[in-house]
């Protein structure tokens, strides 16, 4: 039981790391630096490990979600302009997420996809106000699995894999590109991998699933396995088009052509499993990122919150979801292209990323709560580290953005 | 509040204001917002009451945002600032427990307001999710 518990965990971890983000950026990124950016996105995955691990151990440890001690640590004032910023990132995001499982619809079923985003809207706030938090859970993590396809489609390709991994690990930026939308397209992949939503949602859902110190174990593999393997994933996005949009000089502005590459390899039945997997991506970030949004202001103000509750006992967490919901779903019936909100929601994120990051790793030094639960000096060393790099990031992201015209 | 309550020091900043508070079945309630004194009869000062709700916090947001936040705040309600007699205080930990049921203490009027004339009106709010 133990072990099936542990191997659900991973398995959800891999499935639940890419989101829309993940998806178009790896994507468009690839079609157009090839596996050069891929530091990016590696040494985002060490900074959401780390960072991750702490707030899931703060959760075990005090029962208490990200917010709540934002708060605490920041106080009201500071706490508050905290709050609004990471809301408004986070509603980004779950628009760019309604967005998306509306696109992989469309490309399902060649139904433009304006028509599918109120019924996506709604079926999100469904589940959240219906589905227990843990088949919701895992239940998107799994049929994101899905997205292995890309692995799949990788493999058939048959890569000089040598070659690969040398663009991984000794980076150069095609000659032809400039060198400050190489940098802006750097913060964008560690934006996308670090969103911040990824700590609130995976420290409440700690506090949702009753997590103690004796599941320290399982909230550890969930983070170093789980997380890395889904970093490969993203990863395989970038490959395949790396290898087959790159070439062909195919830049990526919509959702269909990252599939373009599964298709191309491995042949219409794997594209299916692929467009399966947008959806369960999106849509699972849809759920997580919507219920962040109402996690984040009730745990600012004190409210009940959480789906250990029945409805009418967090009333005011369950308006503030409805509410960030259907403007979300307002936001993309305007015609915005979601890709393109997309884009800015991962460099927007990249901003956001002190304000989550810096207080999480104050409080999980705090030896009032954490006891001997803190953080260790290597784990410390590390985040002080990846904390100067989250800033430069943060810094860096909007004069690179406007000087850029967003990676143009 | 007495010199060492439970044999501990406690820092008002650190440990009491904005924690969270839970009733005594563990549901969550509201925030330290802010804290009433009194002055026993030597002349100490001890913590009488937790403050609850916008008007208690706008006094510690300050600035022009703060009187933004109290003068909405007034409007919207005219009733005494809500608040918990200190007295039904049981521990202080991660989350400071009440002894008594989140019913009977009324300091959430919003959420009072919002399940009555939201939440039930929307099928499923009574039932555990499936």
């Amino acid at each position: 039981m133990k072990f099936l518990q542990v191997a659900l965990g991973i398995l959800t971890a891999i499935g639940g790391f890419v989101d829309i983000g993940d998806l178009v950026t790896n994507g468009l990124v690839g079609a157009r630096y090839g596996l050069s950016l891929a530091w990016a996105t590696l040494l985002g995955l060490v900074g959401i490990c780390l960072f991750a691990e702490m707030s899931g151990r703060v959760a075990a440890v005090t029962h208490r979600g990200t917010f709540d001690l934002v708060r605490e640590r920041l106080g009201p004032r500071a706490g508050l302009a905290n709050l609004v910023a990471s809301f408004l990132v986070t509603a980004l995001t779950v628009t760019a997420e309604i967005g998306g499982v509306a696109l992989s619809l469309e490309l399902a079923t060649s139904v433009n996809y304006i028509l599918w985003v109120p019924m996506v809207g709604l079926f999100v706030w469904l589940v959240i106000w219906r589905v227990k938090f843990s088949i919701l859970e895992n239940g998107a993590g799994l049929l994101g699995l899905a997205l292995l396809v890309f692995g799949f489609a990788l493999w058939k390709l048959h890569p000089d894999y040598g070659s690969l991994v040398h663009q991984v690990f000794v980076p150069q930026k095609p000659p032809n590109e400039r060198l400050p939308s190489y940098f802006y397209y750097a913060i964008a992949l560690f934006g996308a991998a670090m969103t911040p939503y990824e700590v609130f949602f995976f420290s409440s859902g700690g506090v949702e699933e009753g997590w103690s110190r004796k599941d320290l174990m399982i909230e550890r593999l969930n983070v170093f396995i789980g997380f890395p393997l889904g970093a490969v994933l993203s990863l395989a996005i970038a490959a395949d088009a790396a290898l087959v949009l790159k070439p062909r000089g195919i830049e990526v502005d919509s959702l269909g052509q990252i599939g373009l590459p599964v298709a191309f390899a491995a042949g219409k039945i794997a594209l299916a499993v692929a467009i399966l997997g947008f959806v369960a991506a999106t849509f699972g970030a849809a759920l997580e990122t919507g219920l962040s949004c109402g996690y984040s202001i009730a745990q600012y103000f004190g409210w009940q919150w959480g789906k250990f509750v029945r409805p009418r006992q967090a009333a005011r967490f369950h308006v503030a979801v409805l509410l960030t919901l259907i403007i979300a779903t307002g936001f993309v019936l305007t015609t915005i292209d979601p890709v393109m909100i997309t884009e800015y929601s991962v460099v927007f994120s990249a901003v956001a990323l002190p304000l989550t990051y810096f207080p999480i790793l104050v409080i999980s030094n705090d030896p009032d709560y954490m006891g001997d639960k803190r953080n260790g000096r290597l784990m410390n060393a590390l985040a002080s580290a990846f904390l100067v790099l989250i800033v430069v990031a943060s810094v860096a992201a909007i004069p690179l953005m406007l000087w850029t015209r967003a990676g143009q | 509040m007495s010199e060492k309550p439970h044999g501990r020091v406690f820092d008002l900043s650190l440990h009491l204001l904005d924690r969270q508070v839970l009733d005594r079945d563990g549901r969550m309630v509201c925030k330290v917002d802010d804290l009433e004194f009194e002055r026993g009869a030597d002349g100490s000062l001890y913590v009488a009451a937790i403050l609850v709700g916008q008007r208690a916090l706008s006094h510690r947001i300050g600035g022009r945002l703060g009187v933004w936040i109290r003068s909405i705040a007034q409007r919207l309600s005219t009733d005494d600032v809500p608040r918990i007699d200190f007295a039904q205080e049981d521990d202080i930990g991660s989350a400071i427990k009440l002894g008594a049921s989140r019913d009977s203490l009324g300091v959430a009027p919003l959420e009072d307001w919002v399940r009555e004339h939201i939440v039930s009106r929307v099928p499923g709010s009574r039932h555990e999710s499936e």
